[in-house]
Protein backbone atom coordinates (compact mmCIF):
# COMPACT_ATOMS: atom_id res chain seq x y z
CA UNK A 1 0.00 0.00 0.00
CA UNK A 2 2.93 2.62 0.77
CA UNK A 3 4.79 1.61 -2.00
CA UNK A 4 1.59 2.13 -4.49
CA UNK A 5 1.33 5.31 -2.49
CA UNK A 6 4.50 6.43 -3.87
CA UNK A 7 3.91 5.14 -7.25
CA UNK A 8 1.10 7.50 -7.54
CA UNK A 9 2.58 10.44 -6.35
CA UNK A 10 5.44 10.36 -8.50
CA UNK A 11 2.73 10.29 -11.12
CA UNK A 12 0.73 12.78 -10.16
CA UNK A 13 2.57 15.90 -10.30
CA UNK A 14 3.65 15.05 -14.02
CA UNK A 15 0.18 15.63 -14.97
CA UNK A 16 -2.08 18.98 -16.38
CA UNK A 17 -4.73 20.77 -15.18
CA UNK A 18 -7.68 21.36 -16.83
CA UNK A 19 -9.15 24.25 -16.73
CA UNK A 20 -13.01 25.59 -17.19
CA UNK A 21 -12.73 25.95 -20.73
CA UNK A 22 -11.25 23.05 -21.26
CA UNK A 23 -14.32 21.14 -19.81
CA UNK A 24 -16.95 23.04 -21.75
CA UNK A 25 -14.50 22.36 -24.95
CA UNK A 26 -15.20 18.63 -24.37
CA UNK A 27 -19.17 19.89 -24.28
CA UNK A 28 -18.97 21.01 -27.86
CA UNK A 29 -16.36 18.41 -29.12
CA UNK A 30 -18.60 15.86 -28.38
CA UNK A 31 -19.83 16.92 -31.41
CA UNK A 32 -17.43 14.75 -32.97
CA UNK A 33 -18.92 11.73 -31.28
CA UNK A 34 -19.78 9.85 -34.38
CA UNK A 35 -17.43 11.27 -36.47
CA UNK A 36 -15.97 7.77 -37.40
CA UNK A 37 -18.97 5.34 -36.58
CA UNK A 38 -18.85 1.85 -37.43
CA UNK A 39 -19.83 -1.29 -36.70
CA UNK A 40 -16.73 -3.14 -35.00
CA UNK A 41 -15.67 -0.17 -32.48
CA UNK A 42 -19.47 2.11 -33.14
CA UNK A 43 -18.28 5.59 -31.43
CA UNK A 44 -14.46 4.94 -30.71
CA UNK A 45 -12.57 6.90 -33.22
CA UNK A 46 -15.13 9.38 -32.72
CA UNK A 47 -14.82 9.24 -28.40
CA UNK A 48 -10.98 9.47 -28.68
CA UNK A 49 -11.27 12.43 -31.41
CA UNK A 50 -13.77 14.43 -28.46
CA UNK A 51 -11.38 13.96 -25.73
CA UNK A 52 -8.13 14.36 -27.34
CA UNK A 53 -7.23 17.88 -26.82
CA UNK A 54 -8.05 17.10 -22.71
CA UNK A 55 -5.72 14.32 -23.25
CA UNK A 56 -2.58 15.82 -24.95
CA UNK A 57 -2.97 18.43 -21.85
CA UNK A 58 -3.23 16.22 -19.11
CA UNK A 59 -0.20 13.67 -20.47
CA UNK A 60 1.50 16.82 -22.18
CA UNK A 61 5.39 15.83 -22.86
CA UNK A 62 4.50 12.11 -21.50
CA UNK A 63 4.23 10.18 -24.78
CA UNK A 64 4.06 6.74 -23.58
CA UNK A 65 1.31 7.85 -20.95
CA UNK A 66 -0.66 9.57 -23.96
CA UNK A 67 -0.13 6.40 -26.61
CA UNK A 68 -1.73 4.37 -23.70
CA UNK A 69 -4.47 6.35 -22.90
CA UNK A 70 -4.78 7.03 -26.52
CA UNK A 71 -5.47 3.37 -27.14
CA UNK A 72 -7.15 2.38 -23.41
CA UNK A 73 -9.62 5.29 -25.67
CA UNK A 74 -10.17 3.95 -28.74
CA UNK A 75 -12.34 0.60 -27.25
CA UNK A 76 -15.98 -0.35 -28.20
CA UNK A 77 -18.32 2.77 -26.94
CA UNK A 78 -21.48 3.64 -28.24
CA UNK A 79 -23.71 5.89 -26.40
CA UNK A 80 -26.53 8.68 -26.49
CA UNK A 81 -24.85 11.78 -27.38
CA UNK A 82 -26.14 14.13 -24.82
CA UNK A 83 -24.98 11.78 -22.70
CA UNK A 84 -21.54 11.70 -24.02
CA UNK A 85 -20.67 14.86 -22.59
CA UNK A 86 -21.29 13.32 -18.79
CA UNK A 87 -19.32 10.62 -19.65
CA UNK A 88 -16.46 13.15 -21.19
CA UNK A 89 -16.56 15.19 -18.27
CA UNK A 90 -16.50 12.47 -15.55
CA UNK A 91 -13.29 10.88 -17.61
CA UNK A 92 -11.52 13.76 -17.73
CA UNK A 93 -11.36 13.77 -14.16
CA UNK A 94 -10.30 11.40 -13.32
CA UNK A 95 -7.41 11.13 -16.59
CA UNK A 96 -6.56 14.64 -14.81
CA UNK A 97 -6.16 13.17 -11.42
CA UNK A 98 -4.09 9.97 -12.57
CA UNK A 99 -6.06 7.19 -11.51
CA UNK A 100 -5.56 3.95 -12.46
CA UNK A 101 -6.01 2.63 -15.62
CA UNK A 102 -7.79 -0.04 -15.37
CA UNK A 103 -10.22 1.74 -12.99
CA UNK A 104 -10.85 4.40 -15.71
CA UNK A 105 -11.60 2.20 -18.42
CA UNK A 106 -13.96 0.09 -16.64
CA UNK A 107 -15.88 2.61 -15.60
CA UNK A 108 -16.26 4.10 -19.04
CA UNK A 109 -16.95 0.40 -20.36
CA UNK A 110 -20.01 -0.35 -17.35
CA UNK A 111 -21.18 3.18 -17.48
CA UNK A 112 -21.94 4.02 -21.12
CA UNK A 113 -24.50 0.93 -21.99
CA UNK A 114 -26.92 2.38 -19.13
CA UNK A 115 -26.21 6.14 -20.13
CA UNK A 116 -27.39 5.10 -23.24
CA UNK A 117 -30.43 3.86 -22.46
CA UNK A 118 -31.64 6.74 -19.93
CA UNK A 119 -29.88 9.46 -22.65
CA UNK A 120 -32.06 7.90 -25.67
CA UNK A 121 -35.33 7.66 -23.59
CA UNK A 122 -35.18 11.40 -22.64
CA UNK A 123 -34.13 12.77 -26.05
CA UNK A 124 -35.18 10.42 -28.70
CA UNK A 125 -38.16 8.78 -26.94
CA UNK A 126 -39.38 11.97 -25.20
CA UNK A 127 -38.55 15.41 -26.55
CA UNK A 128 -38.31 14.37 -30.01
CA UNK A 129 -42.26 13.38 -29.69
CA UNK A 130 -42.88 16.47 -28.10
CA UNK A 131 -41.37 18.69 -29.90
CA UNK A 132 -41.63 17.13 -33.00
CA UNK A 133 -46.05 16.58 -31.82
CA UNK A 134 -46.04 20.55 -31.18
CA UNK A 135 -44.08 21.99 -34.36
CA UNK A 136 -45.55 19.58 -36.47
CA UNK A 137 -49.01 20.83 -35.63
CA UNK A 138 -47.61 24.45 -36.20
CA UNK A 139 -46.21 23.33 -39.67
CA UNK A 140 -48.90 21.74 -41.00
CA UNK A 141 -50.92 24.75 -41.02
CA UNK A 142 -48.16 26.16 -42.88
CA UNK A 143 -47.13 28.49 -40.34
CA UNK A 144 -42.98 29.37 -40.28
CA UNK A 145 -43.56 29.08 -36.47
CA UNK A 146 -42.97 25.10 -36.94
CA UNK A 147 -39.52 24.88 -37.98
CA UNK A 148 -38.29 27.96 -36.27
CA UNK A 149 -39.39 26.75 -32.87
CA UNK A 150 -38.18 23.05 -34.12
CA UNK A 151 -34.68 24.68 -34.75
CA UNK A 152 -34.10 26.89 -31.53
CA UNK A 153 -34.88 23.88 -29.54
CA UNK A 154 -31.96 21.83 -30.78
CA UNK A 155 -29.42 24.42 -30.89
CA UNK A 156 -30.80 25.07 -27.47
CA UNK A 157 -30.18 21.04 -26.46
CA UNK A 158 -26.85 21.66 -28.19
CA UNK A 159 -25.30 24.10 -25.70
CA UNK A 160 -26.84 21.98 -22.98
CA UNK A 161 -23.92 19.25 -23.64
CA UNK A 162 -20.99 22.37 -22.12
CA UNK A 163 -23.71 22.31 -18.78
CA UNK A 164 -23.43 18.38 -19.04
CA UNK A 165 -19.67 17.71 -19.58
CA UNK A 166 -19.52 20.31 -16.70
CA UNK A 167 -21.82 17.74 -14.51
CA UNK A 168 -19.55 15.00 -14.98
CA UNK A 169 -16.24 16.51 -14.44
CA UNK A 170 -17.86 17.89 -10.89
CA UNK A 171 -18.96 14.57 -10.42
CA UNK A 172 -15.55 12.91 -11.00
CA UNK A 173 -13.54 15.25 -9.01
CA UNK A 174 -15.84 14.77 -5.91
CA UNK A 175 -15.46 10.84 -6.30
CA UNK A 176 -11.68 11.05 -7.16
CA UNK A 177 -10.91 11.23 -3.27
CA UNK A 178 -12.85 8.35 -2.52
CA UNK A 179 -11.23 6.16 -5.28
CA UNK A 180 -8.10 7.68 -3.90
CA UNK A 181 -8.30 5.87 -0.93
CA UNK A 182 -8.54 2.37 -1.82
CA UNK A 183 -7.46 2.66 -5.78
CA UNK A 184 -6.42 -1.13 -6.15
CA UNK A 185 -9.59 -2.50 -4.76
CA UNK A 186 -11.79 -0.05 -6.09
CA UNK A 187 -9.66 -0.71 -9.59
CA UNK A 188 -10.65 -4.14 -9.00
CA UNK A 189 -14.63 -3.45 -8.42
CA UNK A 190 -14.45 -1.41 -11.96
CA UNK A 191 -13.46 -4.59 -13.15
CA UNK A 192 -15.73 -6.79 -12.22
CA UNK A 193 -18.64 -3.95 -12.83
CA UNK A 194 -17.23 -3.92 -16.32
CA UNK A 195 -16.88 -7.74 -17.22
CA UNK A 196 -20.77 -7.92 -16.24
CA UNK A 197 -21.54 -4.86 -18.13
CA UNK A 198 -19.88 -6.18 -21.21
CA UNK A 199 -21.44 -9.60 -20.83
CA UNK A 200 -24.79 -7.57 -21.03
CA UNK A 201 -23.45 -5.73 -23.87
CA UNK A 202 -23.15 -8.92 -26.07
CA UNK A 203 -26.69 -10.10 -24.95
CA UNK A 204 -27.65 -7.31 -26.66
CA UNK A 205 -25.98 -5.93 -29.35
CA UNK A 206 -24.61 -8.94 -31.33
CA UNK A 207 -27.59 -10.19 -32.99
CA UNK A 208 -27.77 -13.47 -34.76
CA UNK A 209 -30.54 -15.35 -35.84
CA UNK A 210 -31.21 -18.83 -37.82
CA UNK A 211 -33.80 -18.75 -40.35
CA UNK A 212 -32.88 -22.12 -41.40
CA UNK A 213 -35.96 -24.91 -40.73
CA UNK A 214 -35.80 -28.55 -40.87
CA UNK A 215 -38.87 -30.38 -42.85
CA UNK A 216 -39.42 -33.15 -40.56
CA UNK A 217 -42.57 -34.23 -42.46
CA UNK A 218 -44.80 -32.46 -45.09
CA UNK A 219 -46.40 -29.52 -43.63
CA UNK A 220 -44.43 -29.81 -40.43
CA UNK A 221 -41.25 -28.24 -39.44
CA UNK A 222 -38.84 -27.19 -37.08
CA UNK A 223 -37.15 -23.67 -36.50
CA UNK A 224 -33.55 -24.20 -35.71
CA UNK A 225 -33.49 -21.09 -33.95
CA UNK A 226 -37.22 -20.76 -31.77
CA UNK A 227 -37.32 -24.60 -31.16
CA UNK A 228 -33.89 -25.43 -30.89
CA UNK A 229 -31.17 -23.17 -30.29
CA UNK A 230 -33.38 -20.79 -27.64
CA UNK A 231 -34.38 -23.74 -25.70
CA UNK A 232 -30.93 -24.52 -24.86
CA UNK A 233 -29.82 -20.70 -24.18
CA UNK A 234 -31.23 -17.62 -26.03
CA UNK A 235 -28.22 -16.12 -27.68
CA UNK A 236 -25.90 -18.97 -27.69
CA UNK A 237 -24.56 -17.71 -31.06
CA UNK A 238 -23.45 -14.03 -30.55
CA UNK A 239 -21.64 -15.55 -27.00
CA UNK A 240 -20.02 -18.24 -28.59
CA UNK A 241 -18.90 -15.74 -31.61
CA UNK A 242 -17.52 -13.47 -29.52
CA UNK A 243 -15.87 -16.10 -27.72
CA UNK A 244 -14.86 -16.99 -30.84
CA UNK A 245 -13.11 -13.68 -32.18
CA UNK A 246 -11.79 -12.98 -28.81
CA UNK A 247 -9.58 -16.60 -29.32
CA UNK A 248 -8.77 -15.12 -32.69
CA UNK A 249 -7.97 -11.97 -31.56
CA UNK A 250 -5.82 -13.35 -28.60
CA UNK A 251 -4.24 -16.66 -29.06
CA UNK A 252 -4.23 -16.52 -33.08
CA UNK A 253 -3.03 -13.09 -33.04
CA UNK A 254 -5.80 -12.39 -35.99
CA UNK A 255 -5.93 -8.86 -37.17
CA UNK A 256 -9.53 -7.26 -36.45
CA UNK A 257 -9.24 -6.35 -40.26
CA UNK A 258 -9.09 -9.72 -41.47
CA UNK A 259 -12.29 -10.68 -38.57
CA UNK A 260 -13.92 -7.96 -40.24
CA UNK A 261 -13.62 -8.93 -43.91
CA UNK A 262 -14.65 -12.42 -42.80
CA UNK A 263 -17.14 -11.50 -40.72
CA UNK A 264 -19.15 -9.37 -43.29
CA UNK A 265 -18.59 -12.19 -46.47
CA UNK A 266 -19.83 -14.72 -44.09
CA UNK A 267 -22.94 -12.67 -43.48
CA UNK A 268 -23.67 -11.88 -46.96
CA UNK A 269 -22.96 -15.67 -48.20
CA UNK A 270 -25.29 -16.95 -44.77
CA UNK A 271 -27.68 -14.44 -46.34
CA UNK A 272 -27.34 -15.65 -50.24
CA UNK A 273 -28.06 -19.59 -48.68
CA UNK A 274 -31.29 -18.25 -46.69
CA UNK A 275 -28.98 -19.62 -43.22
CA UNK A 276 -29.45 -15.90 -41.61
CA UNK B 1 -42.97 22.50 -62.23
CA UNK B 2 -39.10 21.23 -63.44
CA UNK B 3 -35.93 22.03 -60.73
CA UNK B 4 -33.36 24.15 -62.43
CA UNK B 5 -29.76 23.12 -62.45
CA UNK B 6 -28.64 26.21 -59.24
CA UNK B 7 -31.66 24.66 -57.44
CA UNK B 8 -30.22 21.13 -57.85
CA UNK B 9 -26.65 22.37 -56.80
CA UNK B 10 -28.58 24.33 -54.05
CA UNK B 11 -30.55 21.37 -52.45
CA UNK B 12 -27.00 19.18 -52.87
CA UNK B 13 -25.17 21.85 -50.90
CA UNK B 14 -27.95 22.22 -48.55
CA UNK B 15 -28.05 18.10 -48.22
CA UNK B 16 -23.89 17.97 -47.35
CA UNK B 17 -25.10 20.15 -44.12
CA UNK B 18 -27.52 18.18 -43.79
CA UNK B 19 -26.05 15.08 -43.95
CA UNK B 20 -22.82 15.68 -41.56
CA UNK B 21 -25.22 16.86 -39.18
CA UNK B 22 -27.23 12.79 -39.33
CA UNK B 23 -23.92 11.85 -38.89
CA UNK B 24 -23.09 13.35 -36.07
CA UNK B 25 -26.69 14.35 -34.89
CA UNK B 26 -25.55 17.73 -33.97
CA UNK B 27 -28.24 20.00 -34.64
CA UNK B 28 -31.11 18.09 -35.68
CA UNK B 29 -31.45 20.24 -38.91
CA UNK B 30 -31.31 16.82 -40.39
CA UNK B 31 -35.01 16.08 -39.60
CA UNK B 32 -37.65 16.43 -42.07
CA UNK B 33 -39.21 19.66 -40.20
CA UNK B 34 -36.32 21.45 -41.47
CA UNK B 35 -34.96 19.74 -44.90
CA UNK B 36 -38.37 20.27 -46.17
CA UNK B 37 -38.66 23.86 -44.95
CA UNK B 38 -34.99 24.49 -46.68
CA UNK B 39 -35.63 22.53 -49.70
CA UNK B 40 -39.30 24.17 -50.02
CA UNK B 41 -37.27 27.69 -49.98
CA UNK B 42 -34.96 26.95 -52.19
CA UNK B 43 -37.73 25.67 -54.70
CA UNK B 44 -39.67 29.08 -54.36
CA UNK B 45 -42.44 27.12 -52.35
CA UNK B 46 -42.40 28.06 -49.03
CA UNK B 47 -45.30 27.36 -47.90
CA UNK B 48 -45.63 23.85 -49.68
CA UNK B 49 -42.25 23.00 -47.67
CA UNK B 50 -43.14 23.74 -44.41
CA UNK B 51 -46.49 21.71 -44.47
CA UNK B 52 -44.96 18.85 -45.88
CA UNK B 53 -42.48 19.33 -42.98
CA UNK B 54 -44.84 18.81 -40.84
CA UNK B 55 -46.50 15.87 -42.33
CA UNK B 56 -42.89 14.19 -43.19
CA UNK B 57 -41.92 15.11 -39.12
CA UNK B 58 -44.23 13.31 -38.18
CA UNK B 59 -44.31 10.24 -40.80
CA UNK B 60 -40.55 9.93 -39.23
CA UNK B 61 -41.12 10.90 -36.20
CA UNK B 62 -40.52 6.70 -34.96
CA UNK B 63 -37.99 6.21 -37.13
CA UNK B 64 -34.67 7.26 -34.75
CA UNK B 65 -31.51 6.00 -35.01
CA UNK B 66 -31.37 4.46 -31.60
CA UNK B 67 -28.21 2.02 -30.75
CA UNK B 68 -26.73 2.30 -33.54
CA UNK B 69 -29.87 1.50 -35.89
CA UNK B 70 -30.10 2.93 -39.12
CA UNK B 71 -33.92 4.00 -40.01
CA UNK B 72 -34.70 4.90 -43.44
CA UNK B 73 -32.83 8.25 -44.36
CA UNK B 74 -34.65 11.38 -42.50
CA UNK B 75 -32.48 13.72 -44.89
CA UNK B 76 -33.26 12.22 -48.31
CA UNK B 77 -36.46 11.86 -47.76
CA UNK B 78 -37.36 15.49 -46.43
CA UNK B 79 -35.65 16.38 -49.74
CA UNK B 80 -36.83 13.94 -52.24
CA UNK B 81 -41.00 14.61 -50.53
CA UNK B 82 -40.47 18.64 -51.39
CA UNK B 83 -38.89 17.59 -55.02
CA UNK B 84 -41.81 15.45 -56.04
CA UNK B 85 -44.29 17.14 -54.41
CA UNK B 86 -42.86 20.62 -56.25
CA UNK B 87 -42.34 18.84 -59.71
CA UNK B 88 -45.32 16.43 -60.24
CA UNK B 89 -47.77 19.36 -58.32
CA UNK B 90 -48.95 16.03 -55.68
CA UNK B 91 -49.85 16.56 -52.90
CA UNK B 92 -46.91 16.31 -49.87
CA UNK B 93 -49.18 13.61 -48.19
CA UNK B 94 -48.59 11.59 -51.81
CA UNK B 95 -44.92 12.36 -52.04
CA UNK B 96 -43.79 10.86 -48.86
CA UNK B 97 -44.11 7.35 -50.09
CA UNK B 98 -43.07 8.04 -53.24
CA UNK B 99 -39.85 9.65 -51.51
CA UNK B 100 -39.52 6.65 -49.72
CA UNK B 101 -37.69 4.64 -52.48
CA UNK B 102 -34.39 7.14 -52.29
CA UNK B 103 -34.72 7.58 -48.11
CA UNK B 104 -34.16 3.91 -48.50
CA UNK B 105 -30.95 3.88 -50.90
CA UNK B 106 -29.37 6.36 -48.63
CA UNK B 107 -29.81 4.22 -45.65
CA UNK B 108 -28.52 1.03 -47.63
CA UNK B 109 -25.13 3.50 -48.28
CA UNK B 110 -25.01 3.96 -44.76
CA UNK B 111 -25.43 1.23 -43.62
CA UNK B 112 -23.14 -0.26 -46.01
CA UNK B 113 -20.57 2.41 -44.96
CA UNK B 114 -21.49 1.25 -40.81
CA UNK B 115 -19.51 -2.02 -42.19
CA UNK B 116 -16.48 -0.50 -44.25
CA UNK B 117 -15.70 2.29 -41.81
CA UNK B 118 -14.63 -0.77 -39.41
CA UNK B 119 -11.60 -1.22 -41.79
CA UNK B 120 -9.92 2.14 -40.79
CA UNK B 121 -9.87 0.84 -37.33
CA UNK B 122 -6.58 -0.68 -37.82
CA UNK B 123 -5.01 2.49 -38.99
CA UNK B 124 -6.42 4.31 -36.26
CA UNK B 125 -5.13 1.89 -33.64
CA UNK B 126 -1.63 2.45 -34.90
CA UNK B 127 -2.20 6.21 -34.54
CA UNK B 128 -3.60 6.33 -31.13
CA UNK B 129 -0.10 3.52 -30.27
CA UNK B 130 2.21 6.14 -31.62
CA UNK B 131 0.38 8.96 -29.88
CA UNK B 132 0.15 10.87 -33.12
CA UNK B 133 -2.92 12.66 -32.66
CA UNK B 134 -2.76 15.01 -35.64
CA UNK B 135 -2.94 12.02 -37.85
CA UNK B 136 -5.45 10.63 -35.74
CA UNK B 137 -7.50 13.69 -36.10
CA UNK B 138 -7.53 13.71 -39.78
CA UNK B 139 -8.33 9.90 -40.34
CA UNK B 140 -10.87 10.03 -37.48
CA UNK B 141 -12.90 12.73 -39.84
CA UNK B 142 -12.16 11.10 -43.02
CA UNK B 143 -15.65 9.26 -42.72
CA UNK B 144 -17.06 12.13 -42.20
CA UNK B 145 -15.83 13.78 -45.01
CA UNK B 146 -16.78 10.50 -47.49
CA UNK B 147 -20.12 10.40 -45.79
CA UNK B 148 -20.82 14.46 -47.19
CA UNK B 149 -19.74 14.22 -50.47
CA UNK B 150 -21.64 10.66 -50.88
CA UNK B 151 -24.70 12.98 -49.72
CA UNK B 152 -23.98 15.50 -52.26
CA UNK B 153 -23.19 13.39 -55.12
CA UNK B 154 -26.56 10.83 -54.63
CA UNK B 155 -28.64 14.61 -53.54
CA UNK B 156 -27.50 15.91 -56.75
CA UNK B 157 -28.64 12.67 -59.26
CA UNK B 158 -31.79 12.25 -57.55
CA UNK B 159 -33.01 15.92 -57.60
CA UNK B 160 -31.66 16.91 -61.06
CA UNK B 161 -29.57 14.47 -63.28
CA UNK B 162 -31.08 11.46 -62.77
CA UNK B 163 -34.31 10.13 -60.85
CA UNK B 164 -35.66 7.65 -63.00
CA UNK B 165 -31.85 5.64 -62.92
CA UNK B 166 -31.79 6.07 -58.93
CA UNK B 167 -35.55 4.87 -58.67
CA UNK B 168 -34.53 1.57 -60.37
CA UNK B 169 -31.55 1.17 -58.54
CA UNK B 170 -33.05 1.06 -55.35
CA UNK B 171 -35.70 -1.38 -56.63
CA UNK B 172 -33.31 -3.50 -58.53
CA UNK B 173 -31.29 -4.20 -55.33
CA UNK B 174 -31.10 -7.74 -54.80
CA UNK B 175 -32.72 -8.48 -51.10
CA UNK B 176 -29.85 -11.08 -50.05
CA UNK B 177 -27.74 -8.44 -50.51
CA UNK B 178 -29.11 -5.74 -48.69
CA UNK B 179 -30.16 -8.54 -46.18
CA UNK B 180 -26.77 -9.50 -46.08
CA UNK B 181 -25.06 -6.03 -44.92
CA UNK B 182 -28.17 -5.89 -41.83
CA UNK B 183 -26.88 -9.37 -40.88
CA UNK B 184 -23.14 -8.21 -40.81
CA UNK B 185 -24.07 -4.77 -39.14
CA UNK B 186 -25.52 -7.50 -35.99
CA UNK B 187 -22.79 -9.32 -35.97
CA UNK B 188 -19.59 -6.72 -36.30
CA UNK B 189 -20.05 -5.53 -32.47
CA UNK B 190 -18.60 -8.94 -31.71
CA UNK B 191 -15.07 -8.02 -32.90
CA UNK B 192 -15.61 -4.91 -30.56
CA UNK B 193 -16.60 -7.08 -27.90
CA UNK B 194 -13.60 -9.60 -28.81
CA UNK B 195 -11.40 -6.63 -28.53
CA UNK B 196 -12.47 -5.24 -25.39
CA UNK B 197 -12.19 -8.72 -23.70
CA UNK B 198 -8.72 -9.06 -24.73
CA UNK B 199 -7.64 -5.92 -22.82
CA UNK B 200 -10.11 -6.51 -19.76
CA UNK B 201 -11.04 -10.19 -19.38
CA UNK B 202 -9.19 -11.80 -16.69
CA UNK B 203 -10.24 -15.68 -15.73
CA UNK B 204 -11.54 -14.45 -12.47
CA UNK B 205 -13.96 -12.40 -14.10
CA UNK B 206 -15.24 -14.85 -16.25
CA UNK B 207 -17.93 -15.62 -13.78
CA UNK B 208 -19.01 -11.81 -13.69
CA UNK B 209 -19.07 -11.91 -17.61
CA UNK B 210 -21.45 -14.91 -18.03
CA UNK B 211 -23.83 -13.61 -15.01
CA UNK B 212 -23.89 -9.96 -17.24
CA UNK B 213 -25.11 -11.93 -20.27
CA UNK B 214 -27.36 -14.10 -18.65
CA UNK B 215 -29.11 -11.19 -17.02
CA UNK B 216 -29.56 -9.81 -19.89
CA UNK B 217 -30.48 -12.59 -21.84
CA UNK B 218 -33.44 -13.16 -19.63
CA UNK B 219 -34.58 -9.45 -18.40
CA UNK B 220 -36.55 -8.01 -20.85
CA UNK B 221 -35.78 -4.12 -20.53
CA UNK B 222 -35.42 -1.01 -22.71
CA UNK B 223 -31.99 -0.74 -21.96
CA UNK B 224 -28.80 -2.22 -19.77
CA UNK B 225 -29.55 -0.71 -17.00
CA UNK B 226 -30.66 -4.03 -14.68
CA UNK B 227 -27.56 -5.51 -16.02
CA UNK B 228 -25.37 -2.30 -14.42
CA UNK B 229 -27.44 -2.29 -11.47
CA UNK B 230 -26.29 -6.54 -10.91
CA UNK B 231 -22.98 -5.37 -11.97
CA UNK B 232 -22.83 -2.66 -9.44
CA UNK B 233 -24.10 -4.98 -6.56
CA UNK B 234 -21.25 -7.54 -7.27
CA UNK B 235 -18.96 -4.79 -7.07
CA UNK B 236 -19.99 -3.77 -4.20
CA UNK B 237 -20.05 -7.12 -2.73
CA UNK B 238 -15.89 -7.35 -3.98
CA UNK B 239 -15.20 -3.73 -2.54
CA UNK B 240 -16.39 -4.89 1.10
CA UNK B 241 -14.88 -7.85 1.09
CA UNK B 242 -11.27 -6.80 0.25
CA UNK B 243 -11.36 -4.28 2.63
CA UNK B 244 -12.22 -6.04 5.26
CA UNK B 245 -9.36 -8.45 4.40
CA UNK B 246 -6.89 -5.90 4.36
CA UNK B 247 -8.41 -4.44 7.26
CA UNK B 248 -7.68 -8.64 8.84
CA UNK B 249 -4.05 -8.54 7.12
CA UNK B 250 -2.96 -5.47 8.58
CA UNK B 251 -4.46 -6.21 11.67
CA UNK B 252 -2.47 -9.74 12.11
CA UNK B 253 0.77 -7.82 10.45
CA UNK B 254 0.21 -5.14 13.98
CA UNK B 255 -0.12 -8.13 16.38
CA UNK B 256 3.10 -10.23 14.52
CA UNK B 257 5.00 -7.07 15.08
CA UNK B 258 3.94 -6.48 18.31
CA UNK B 259 4.69 -10.46 19.51
CA UNK B 260 8.13 -9.36 17.54
CA UNK B 261 8.94 -6.97 20.13
CA UNK B 262 7.35 -3.46 18.79
CA UNK B 263 10.37 -1.95 17.41
CA UNK B 264 8.18 -1.49 14.23
CA UNK B 265 8.47 1.60 12.02
CA UNK B 266 6.05 4.25 11.72
CA UNK B 267 5.56 4.52 7.98
CA UNK B 268 4.09 1.08 8.14
CA UNK B 269 1.45 1.96 10.66
CA UNK B 270 -1.44 3.14 8.50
Amino acid sequence: MTKMASDESKKTPQRGKLTKKDIAQLGIRSLFMQSAMNYERMQAGGWLLATLPALKKVYKDDKDGLSEAMTANLQFINTNNYAAPLLLGLQASLEEHGEKRNTIDSLRIALFGPLAGIGDAITWFTILPIVAGITASFAKEGSFLGPLVFFLVYVAMFFARIPIAQLGYATGTRAISKIRENSAIVSRAASILGCTVIGGLIATYVQITVLTKIHVTAGHSISLQTQFLDRIFPNILPLGYTFFLYWLLKKKNISPVMLILMTFVLAVILSWLGVL
Amino acid sequence: MTVTLMQGILISIFAIIAGIDFWLEGFYIFRPMIVCTVTGIILGDVKMGIIAAGLTELAFAGLTPVGGTQPPNPVMAGIMTVVIAHATGKNPATAIGLALPFSILMQYIILFYYSLFSVFMKKLDAYAEQADTKRFARLALLPTWIVSLTYGVITFLCVYAAQAPMKALVSSMPVWLSHGFEIAGGILPAVGFGLLLKSMLKTEYIPYLLLGFTAACFIKFGNLMPVAVIGIALALIEYTRSKRQRQNEEQIKRLIEENAGGSGDDEDGI
